[in-house]
């Protein structure tokens, strides 16, 4: 038996080490593993089509120049099947077998944890655009860079435009899913809350992926507070309004939810009943984002939604900026060794059709969140640091609407 | 002897991997090793015993949450880490043991399937160990170390078990196995034997959630506590050989390398696979394919048909 374990793991040894390696003159190789199938795999997909579209955009406007030479870009994508143990051996082999020069990110923070390390261990610098925890950031790794921002601020301008709307919310309940992620969000948002002035009555916690709160509205409706921040994933926050709205839980003024509001799917299950809900995101489909090779952001939204056929969200836009942070960064090093791309990374600064593009001293990117209300069935922006739109407000409650 | 010395045999071609292999190579075999270790740990309970359980998963979480926390919240070095988990999945086990190795049958199936999930539920409340948000380790750069080390445990939990397959103790657990009633009669202490074997089994799989916890630098409660790895355990010991020394090492090293292999080709059918290979080994291999091997050799292709007509299925 133990003979026939070996030849299993030479067959492997051989077949693992036959992959094909022929690198190409005046390429770039970016790699990445991806969330295609498994639990994540409706995330992980704006990933792939993001990376892709991008990537097939600077070769079509002629790729970029390093040093007096043109480059194209490559794009190696595998499938971590949501598996995290996987993704680690994908980007090792990536980086080993398959001779990427570069790394892109995977999807959630998890994943990103647990990848990033491989960039760190390899000294090859990986930018991703799927993990906003800030423990990524913590570690000191010098080789790591991310475009989504910090988890611990997603409430941060939505408390900020609480401050300016009448009336003011006075007492406040948090309701937080118990993964690393909202764990994260809701650690943050209770320092705005105080530093806010407002005050925290009603603190809970929830399982994620429960579905249930009946006990947690009856708690909301008892203590009954002005506004309700609520921050977990979105089928959560479907169930959550629902049930709301059975029970006849209304918040007096206000209520917002980390995710969710942004997508369609979001209006489209709830129908009316999503109307007057507060979300956010850390990017709009906006003219107004200027772009290198896209033009802007709408014309990017417009391209993704032709090829792929389904809108882009913050996801794809994040993903697609890590891709124009290797352009950028290859160009200005005008090498394509490791470490000086790494350095021309962190000093990134650019407009892109994601944001402006700059990193923080950790690697991370530092964006506000849009704060957005779906109004009459349509997602409107409502506030960055000022007032874009006039926001619904207060929220009317259930039966008078 | 034959075993033994395969085994060392065995040992000793592994060990020396390193020096011709490249690193993505080192990734899969780290995982292939700490998978065998699990299966094999298993085997003591699941397949000497007889006791079918799920809830090895919760000694692989305490193991890597007692190295990280010990080494991550008090600054302890690796091997002292490495001991407090195996320490702690020790005493889980006996405390745990107690109680639900009282139960037979389906139903100590039943009371192990919730305590990975309880436990994890429990450690995501802790602090000192993270609470949801898990914990990072130092990153080292030393899979060859890695390699050697769970090389190293894998060796030393497949001789326990070469010994528990020789010893009067694993006649006692054979024989509770057989007919717990029985082995009582004649006078096995079957409390005693079945609580040891768990603590045993539980011993390896945290020394290997240790060696897992520093190699991957980052944990948190629902990596550490994954009820499908349990799942994985019972279908490689099943498809190996429960109750062998070497089937458990075979039916892992298999697994772990078809598994790798169809998740890099059809990344789907990886998925399909287990299913597929518990279904199809439950009906015509029942005892594994260490017993293939001997029964093939005696019977031919009836092996498989007679395996069917006497499981009645």
């Amino acid at each position: 038996m133990k003979t026939s374990a070996l030849l299993a793991t030479v067959a492997f040894a051989l077949a693992a080490s036959g992959g094909t390696a022929t690198a190409a003159d005046n390429v770039v190789k970016l790699g990445a593993s991806v969330q295609l199938t498994g639990t994540n795999a409706n995330t992980g997909r704006y990933y792939q089509d993001a990376y892709r579209l991008t990537v097939d955009k600077i070769n079509d406007a002629g790729g970029i120049k390093i040093g007096d030479k043109t480059y194209k870009l490559q794009l190696d994508i595998l499938d971590n099947q949501s598996d995290v143990n996987l993704s680690v051996r994908q980007y090792v082999q990536l980086l080993k077998s398959d001779n990427v020069d570069f790394l892109l990110g995977p999807f959630a923070s998890n994943f990103a944890l647990n990848d990033s390390s491989v960039a760190e261990k390899y000294q090859v610098p990986m930018v991703q655009g799927g993990g906003a925890s800030g423990q990524i950031y913590s570690r000191g790794y010098k080789y790591i860079f991310g475009t989504l921002p910090p988890a611990d601020d997603y409430f941060a301008s939505t408390i900020d435009m609480l401050g300016k709307v009448d009336p003011t919310p006075k007492t406040v309940a948090l309701v937080a899913a118990d993964d690393s992620f909202d764990v994260s969000v809701a650690e943050g948002t209770r320092k705005h809350i105080k530093d806010a002035g407002m005050k925290l009555v009603l603190d809970k916690q929830f399982r994620d992926g429960g579905g249930e709160f009946s006990s947690i509205l009856s708690q909301i409706k008892s203590s009954d507070v002005d506004a309700v921040l609520w921050t977990g994933h979105e089928t959560d926050a479907l169930n959550f309004i629902r049930q709301a709205k059975s029970l006849n839980v209304n918040p007096k003024d206000f209520y917002s939810f980390t995710v969710g509001v942004p997508t369609a799917d979001f209006r489209q299950a709830l129908g009316k009943d999503a109307n007057y809900a507060f979300g956010m995101t850390s990017w709009l489909p906006n003219e107004s984002l200027k772009d290198k090779w896209f033009g802007d952001a709408k014309s990017f939204a417009d391209a993704y939604q032709k090829k792929y056929g389904y809108a882009p969200d913050y996801h794809a836009a994040s993903g697609a900026a890590d891709v124009e942070t290797f352009a950028y960064a290859l160009e200005k090093a005008g090498s394509t060794k490791p470490d000086a791309v790494r350095d021309a990374i962190a000093k990134s600064d650019f407009d892109s059709l994601y944001a402006h593009v700059k990193y923080g001293e950790n690697g991370q990117i530092d964006l506000p969140q849009i704060v957005v209300q779906i109004q009459d069935g349509k997602l409107v922006p409502v506030y960055t640091d000022h007032m874009l739109n006039k926001p619904q407000y207060p929220i009317p409650a259930w039966g008078k609407r | 002897m034959i075993r033994l010395a395969i085994i060392l045999v065995g040992a000793a071609i592994l060990a020396c991997l390193p020096f011709f292999t490249g690193a993505v190579f080192m990734q899969f075999a780290i995982n292939a090793l700490i998978l065998a270790v699990l299966t094999q740990s298993w085997n003591i309970i699941g397949g000497f015993t007889g006791y079918v359980s799920f809830g090895n998963s919760t000694f692989y979480g305490l193991g890597i949450y007692g190295t990280a926390v010990a080494m991550v919240k008090f600054s302890l070095p690796f091997a002292v880490g490495l001991g407090c988990g195996a320490v702690l999945a020790v005493l889980a086990a006996l405390l745990i043991g107690i109680p639900i190795l009282r139960l037979r049958g389906p139903y100590f199936a039943i009371a192990t399937l919730g305590l990975a999930a309880a436990t994890g539920a429990l450690v995501s409340t802790i602090d000192l160990a993270g609470a949801n948000t898990g914990l990072v380790l130092p990153l080292v750069r030393a899979d060859t170390m890695f390699y050697e080390l769970a090389l190293g445990l894998l060796l030393v939990c497949t001789l326990t078990v070469l010994w528990i397959a020789t010893s009067r103790f694993g006649a006692g657990l054979v024989a509770i196995r057989e007919d717990e009633d029985a082995a009582a009669t004649m006078g096995v202490n079957t409390t005693a034997y079945k609580v040891i074997a768990l603590m045993m089994s539980a011993f390896f799989t945290a020394i290997a959630g240790g060696i897992y916890a520093y190699w991957i630098s980052f944990i948190d409660p629902s990596s550490a506590f994954d009820p499908t790895l349990n799942v994985r355990m019972v279908i490689m010991a099943v498809f190996g050989g429960p109750g062998t020394v070497l089937g458990p090492l075979a039916g892992s090293f298999i697994l772990s390398a078809v598994y790798e292999v169809l998740s890099s080709w059809i990344s789907t059918a990886a998925a399909l696979l287990f299913g597929i290979v518990i279904v199809l080994a439950v009906i015509f291999t029942p005892r594994g394919i260490a017993d293939v091997l001997v029964g093939v050799r005696r019977h031919g292709w009836r092996y498989l048909t007679r395996n069917i007509r006497e499981n009645r299925l």
